[in-house]
């Protein structure tokens, strides 16, 4: 102890870290390894060749050092904490002396009146410790103090968030994977952030499914994303970080479109830093996330920040309410998007849209069974075959103010973001009002589902013009692309015959002129 | 007529109705047009589409207001009885009358059965054809018109009328029959003692009467 006494030594490792290798006999007498000789917890040392020994770095000398537990406290007496037994396990877990100390070690629990509650909790798991999940992942519970320190949450107590953790008491809870560990965690936030929560579990986010017959994250799918994908654990940063474009979280799951959004003209003022550029959530906003194809969501969001769009629109655009009202933005302001007709069920009488549970409880279908049952050919659904949905629905109590209004919009929802120059954006009337226009062969039934989604049916691009579709499209005209051809060949036959009986009457008018004359005096 | 007669020249159309009836002929022929051109883009175009939208908009109010002082000064005159026939057997009399002159008399050069007088325009096939345009087809194609015109304003009224789209059919369906009274009617007016007697008479507003 003559060298170790003395506070000027210290020892040096290979990768040029330094220990000070001073003990502190009066700490190490207060401790219950009070009664050890040194060579029990070192028994390499010996003293003819020490200091001999050269570790290649401080942890492993604490690694090593830390080896010598096991001699008093085997595995079986280790592994009986949970919170030992799972970090025991595997993986990288630091040494014995991480958490409980070196010459002054004490139990945890020990420490505890010490310390702050965070500061005691960071004791270990400011240590690179983790636990195994039940199908095997190994996930790390190290926090990092930094990102804790510099996070809005950087006052509160570790017991805030993690309800059921103090210093008495640290239950052991064994997730059955990653996600179902986050899922569980993002519960907590709704204990302060309830309004927040209450927005999310309106949301698409909440309440995602991919396809029809999918299960809902309300009902257990794991897919959709929690508060904590978006925010973090405990890095969680200021509402004014996801107002910056590096900071927005969306791009984790919605690379594709951010990559289409950043070459647009928003993306392209977001990243020169322009303040007013909109970002994920200016148009879908943060929390309450709803799907907007089909809705007035989206269109109320880009009115948000054009407020003078309808006015502008009128100085160029004849009958400029009406284009605002079934056009979506992104038809004309992301030109070289591909476009369709959507023809949306809309119940008149309550002014919403027929949604697919709507027609399932109605039309006595599940999800998957839909579609069969309205397109009953397999091709499209055809004027007939939309005259039959809406005569089901009128007889199942709907009523006859059921009918499909038209809306105009891109089919993919990734070319919703991309937004060009006002320049660019279509301005020539005959784009659209042509009877050859490409949008007009890829027409919809689309049934609104929000905020989860929309069911598309595709109709028979002829739908538009028939004769058959007059009643149920009974709202829906486009001046030049939906001309009913029997309507021209009956105007041509009126037209025609009129022609006809006058040619007819003119011809017999001069066949006869020289008669007339001769019985007249001349006078015809 | 014998030679050496004198027709008897009559007073047959005020200014206001010859006025009116050229504003109207001028609005027919500009909106049949217009409107061929904004239904039937397959056609050449003689303007841009927006451009046809707007002179068809702006001369379809102009038919408003024409239909509104033609209907407003045959009430305040009087003149609208002109528009009705006086007693039903005599009309379908005259009427047969009327259609076995044009189907067969003209031919043979017969006079006309009926003599147009100021109280008494109109023989009996012309008055159930200006009935049915004047009070019938120009009311429904300048509604239908004035619904489209704007949709959203007007979509109330849409609706209660079956919808957009059978408003449209109406307002085309309208404008063939229209357009095949035109022929028709353009064809008439050559069916005096010279071709261009009746037209002359609508300029000057004196027609000749050949009793």
């Amino acid at each position: 102890m003559t060298c170790h006494l003395s506070k000027g030594l210290s020892a040096a490792f290979s990768n040029g870290e330094k220990m000070s290798v001073f003990v502190d006999g009066a700490a190490f007498r207060n401790t219950v390894h009070k009664g050890l000789q040194c060579t029990d917890c070192h028994p390499k040392t010996v003293p003819g060749t020490h200091p001999g020994s050269v570790y290649a770095s401080r942890e492993a000398f604490s690694r090593d050092a830390s080896a010598a537990c096991l001699r008093c406290h085997d595995k079986g007496q280790i592994t009986a904490k949970p919170h030992h037994a799972f970090t025991a396990a595997g993986g990288d877990v630091p040494p014995c002396t991480a958490c409980h100390g070196g010459h002054g070690i004490r139990r945890i629990s020990a420490l505890a009146s010490g310390l702050t509650e965070n500061q005691y909790c960071l004791l270990c798991h400011g240590q690179r410790i983790g636990k195994t999940l039940r199908n095997g992942d190994w996930i790390s519970l190290l926090i990092d103090t930094t990102d804790l320190a510099a996070s809005v949450h950087n006052r509160h107590a570790c017991s805030q968030c993690h309800a059921g953790y103090t210093r008495q008491r640290h239950p052991s809870a064994r997730h059955g994977d990653s996600r179902e560990h986050s899922i569980a965690l993002s519960g907590v936030c709704a204990g302060c952030h309830d309004n927040k929560a209450a927005a999310v579990r309106n949301s698409v986010h909440y309440n995602l499914y991919l396809q029809l017959g999918e299960t809902m994250i309300s009902r257990g799918n794991p897919r959709a994303p929690v508060c904590t994908d978006c925010h973090g654990f405990h890095e969680v940063g200021p509402a004014a970080l996801f107002r910056t474009l590096s900071g927005t979280p969306c791009r984790k799951c919605h690379a594709a479109v951010f990559e289409v959004y950043a070459k647009s003209v928003h993306g392209m003022a977001s990243a020169q830093g322009k303040h007013a550029a909109p970002l994920c959530s200016s148009c879908h906003f943060a929390h309450d996330i709803g799907f907007t194809a089909g809705t007035g969501k989206m269109k109320a969001a880009c009115i948000g920040c054009h407020e003078k769009v309808e006015e502008s629109h009128r100085k160029w655009l004849p009958n400029a309410d009406l284009h605002l009202s079934v056009i979506a933005c992104a038809a004309c302001h992301a030109p070289k998007a591909e476009k369709g007709i959507y023809l949306i069920l809309h119940d008149q009488a309550k002014n919403r849209p027929v949604t697919r549970e709507d027609l399932i409880d109605l039309l006595g279908a599940d999800a998957a069974k839909l579609a069969p049952l309205v397109d009953r050919h397999g091709e499209g659904l055809d004027s007939a075959e939309l005259s039959y949905m809406l005569r089901r629905l009128e007889e199942k109590g709907l009523g006859t103010g059921v009918t499909f209004l038209g809306r105009m919009d891109v089919n993919r929802y990734s070319d919703a973001h991309a937004l060009s120059l006002k320049k660019g954006a279509v301005r020539e009337c005959v784009s659209c009002h042509a009877p050859d226009a490409p949008f007009l062969k890829n027409v919809n039934v689309a049934i609104i589902n929000a905020p989860e989604g929309m069911t598309r049916l595709r109709a028979a691009p002829g739908v538009l013009k028939s004769a058959g579709a007059v009643g149920a499209l009974r709202q829906f005209y486009m001046l030049g692309g939906t001309r009913l051809s029997l309507l021209d060949w009956f105007g041509l036959a009126v037209v025609g015959g009129a022609v006809a009986v006058v040619g007819l009457h003119l011809a017999v008018r001069m066949a006869t002129a020289q008669g007339r004359r001769a019985r007249t005096g001349g006078i015809t | 007529m014998k030679a050496g007669e004198r027709p008897e020249r009559i007073y047959l159309h005020p200014l206001v109705v010859r006025l009116w009836h050229w504003l109207n002929a001028a609005c027919f022929i500009v909106l049949i047009i217009t409107g061929i051109q904004i239904r039937y883009r397959e056609l050449p175009a003689l303007t841009e589409f927006k451009t046809s939208v707007a002179i068809h908009n702006f001369f379809g109010f102009l038919l408003l207001a024409a239909y509104a002082v033609w209907l407003l000064y045959y009430l305040l005159s009087g003149n609208i009885r002109i528009y009705f026939p006086r007693n039903i057997m005599g009309f379908i009399s005259g009427m047969l009358r009327q259609a076995r002159y044009y189907a067969y008399g003209i031919f043979k050069g017969e006079p006309a059965p009926f003599h147009s007088t100021p109280e008494d325009k109109f023989n009996p096939m012309q008055l159930i054809a200006y009935f049915f345009v004047m009070f019938l087809l120009l009311p429904l194609q300048i509604a239908t018109g004035v619904l489209l015109w704007d949709v959203v304003l007007f979509a109330r009224p849409i609706g209660l009328a079956g919808g957009i789209r059978v408003v449209d059919i109406i307002h085309v369906l309208v404008s063939f029959f229209t357009v095949a009274f035109l022929v028709v009617h353009v064809y008439m007016t050559t069916l005096g003692r010279t071709p261009l007697e009746h037209i002359r008479a609508m300029l000057t507003g004196y027609e000749e009467d050949h009793v």
